[in-house]
């Protein structure tokens, strides 16, 4: 094994050991299948005999205007066709890929900035193997928390006589991929500054960059903004998770399995570039603060 | 074991590092010495693959060195100045040493740590959170750190830097002792005093042009201008130094307290004609020797006949 890959792997296993001793991660899973079960609970009683009705739940009710209103009626039909889980995957997941993204983003500038990172350089360590462990115990933590997040919704789609349905699986199988590549935009962004505050800030406004450009694709949009969007869009599209998160789940509606798994791949590789380009500007830069 | 060759680093504009070429023998003790801003930090930086010359090559026991090899750096112990708490604060000694032995993929890691921690007297508080260890225990943990995978030499940056007296004999004993196992040690210090007690050669960095570099007794001496041997008496009667000052040999005299300072030629032995002269003269020497130029006196003395080289005026070229 490489000096890198070993450093990597002894670096990720501390890592993971923080992650599971510390509270953080505990309260952002429970937050996130909190508001899961807030959200199958509310939909379960927003069913009458002609079918769901998001009217009929204020929690819904207020969901389901924003959406209609952001994206429109077919977005939001489309969205709650096989039950409440693909919106309640996404609520669910957010705050734990929020927390681990912005932790970590937060932890690698202050460690960078107290000379932790440099200090592990003297050793048989690089820049680059500190931020793959960082990758790595992300990684880990997402999957360990989507198998919790799934067990957890399938026993309470069972307790409200609803199932999961396909559409749950095709999105739960990309959200790793996306996380991947979500997790390599902090990295980017750790590498790019001199401390935490400025990474953290460099990477939530390049997720909401991301996230604008995404969100003017839709009908929100019109005029100018909807020009200016289309133009954006096209240039930013291939470095953004969610246009190919997008793009995956638009095969996968038409069974375009095929492109539902280019889409996969194509995320593994944005993040594999993020990486690439992190390597090259840490080593550039230097590990020191 | 460490030869650079035109080392450079430019930040910019700005050349921290100006064409340094360093030899550092195996087997010994090497001070690396400047004042602040002299270049020590890049060129060590640069010597440890932190940081990548901007031209000049480095070469470690034999080979080629740059950041991205991994394999030799495992040959490098290295106690930084500063010891970041940030990340391990919540780990015991015993821990934090065992991270970095896995790291270093240390083999019988565990009697490894037990042998160094009791070198150096810690291992009542292996089981310590390193958030309450003093300044020193620190310190001493560091030097275990760096010292876990049997590393061929030891960068040491200020090692002393902020000990108590207690604190400096250990570690300097510590060096010592790693050094007579066989270890290269670069120490890079302000402390010129200690450099001076431990460092077989040395090297002096300023505005990051290498002004000297040489082993510690050939740099002192071929800085003398002149000898000054130094007579401690019972006392100093009033004539005696107008008496002694006309002796052929000597080229000053001067009395202080109960020492009589004495300036010869650099030629020359004069420590028993002297010895004979006072006798003669009914005084009885209590002790004589010869006083050589201190590392501190040598820097001050190198630095500014070089001043000249960086501002154009004055100095030796």
């Amino acid at each position: 094994m490489s000096h890198r890959l070993h450093a990597t792997r002894v670096i990720a296993r501390r890592r993971i050991q923080e992650l599971l001793l510390s509270p953080g991660f505990y309260v952002a899973a429970a937050l996130g299948l909190l508001l899961g079960y807030l959200l199958v609970s509310g939909f379960a009683r927003s069913v009458d005999s002609s079918g769901f009705d998001f009217r009929l739940h204020p929690l819904f009710d207020l969901l389901g205007r924003s959406l209609q209103g952001a994206f429109g009626g077919t977005v939001v039909q489309k969205l709650f066709a096989e039950g409440p889980f693909q919106l309640v995957l996404y609520v669910a997941f957010l705050p734990v890929l929020l927390f681990l993204a912005a932790s970590s983003v937060y932890r690698f500038g202050l460690e960078r900035k107290v000379g932790a990172v440099e200090l592990l350089s003297y050793g048989p360590a690089d820049g680059t193997s500190y931020f793959l462990a960082f990758l790595i115990k992300d990684l880990l933590a997402t999957l360990l928390y989507l198998a919790a997040l799934t067990g957890f919704l399938a026993v309470t789609a069972a307790l409200h006589n609803l199932v999961l349905g396909p559409t749950f699986f095709y999105c739960l199988a990309l959200l790793p991929f996306a996380s991947a590549a979500i997790y390599a935009w902090g990295i980017f962004s750790s590498t790019l500054t001199d401390n935490s505050a400025s990474a953290l800030a460099v990477f939530l406004a390049l997720m909401v960059f991301f996230l604008l450009v995404f969100l003017g694709s839709f009908t929100i949009a019109s005029g100018y903004v909807a020009g200016l969007s289309t133009v954006l869009a096209w240039i930013v599209r291939w470095f953004s998770p969610l246009y190919y998160w997008d793009q995956a789940l638009r095969a996968a509606e038409v069974s375009g399995w095929p492109l539902y798994a280019l889409n996969l791949v194509l995320q593994l590789v944005l993040g594999a570039a993020v990486l690439a380009a992190s390597h090259f500007i840490l080593r550039a830069r230097g590990v020191r603060p | 074991m460490i030869q650079t060759t035109g080392l450079t680093k430019r930040y910019g504009r700005f050349t921290a590092v100006d064409g340094v070429n360093l030899s550092i023998p195996a087997g010994q003790i090497y001070g690396f010495l400047g004042p602040n801003g002299a270049g020590k930090t890049s060129t060590i930086m640069m010597l440890l693959g932190i940081l990548r010359p901007t031209s000049g090559s480095i070469r470690l026991f034999g080979e080629e060195y740059h950041s991205g090899r991994l394999d030799l750096r495992k040959r490098i112990g290295v106690v930084p100045e500063k010891q970041p708490l940030g990340m391990w604060g919540w780990m015991t000694a015993e821990e934090y040493l065992g991270l970095f032995a896995e790291l270093f993929r240390v083999p019988e890691a565990g009697r490894r740590i037990d042998h160094l921690l009791e070198k150096v007297g810690l291992s009542g508080v292996r089981r310590k959170r390193m958030a309450e260890f003093s300044h020193g225990m620190m310190q001493k943990l560091s030097i275990i750190r760096a010292l876990l995978p049997d590393p061929d030499i030891l960068f040491l940056d200020e090692p002393i830097s902020g000990l108590d007296p207690f604190g400096v004999k250990q570690t300097r004993d510590l060096i010592l002792e790693e050094n007579r196992e066989g270890r290269t040690i670069f120490i890079s210090s302000h402390i010129l005093s200690e450099v001076e007690k431990i460092c077989h050669r040395v090297a002096i960095i300023y505005r990051g042009r290498l002004l000297a570099e040489d082993q510690m007794g050939s740099l002192l001496g071929g800085l003398s201008k002149d000898r000054e041997i130094h007579v401690d008496l019972e006392g100093v009667p009033e004539d005696l130094t107008r008496a002694v000052r006309s002796l052929p040999f000597v080229l000053q005299a001067d009395a202080a307290g109960n020492t009589l300072k004495v300036k010869v030629p650099k030629s020359g032995d004069y420590r028993k004609e002297l010895s004979a002269f006072l006798i003669g003269r009914g005084l009885v020497p209590l002790a004589i020797q010869e006083k050589s130029l201190s590392l501190e006196e040598a820097f001050v003395t190198i630095t500014q006949e070089n001043i000249g080289l960086f501002t154009g005026i004055g100095g030796r070229s």
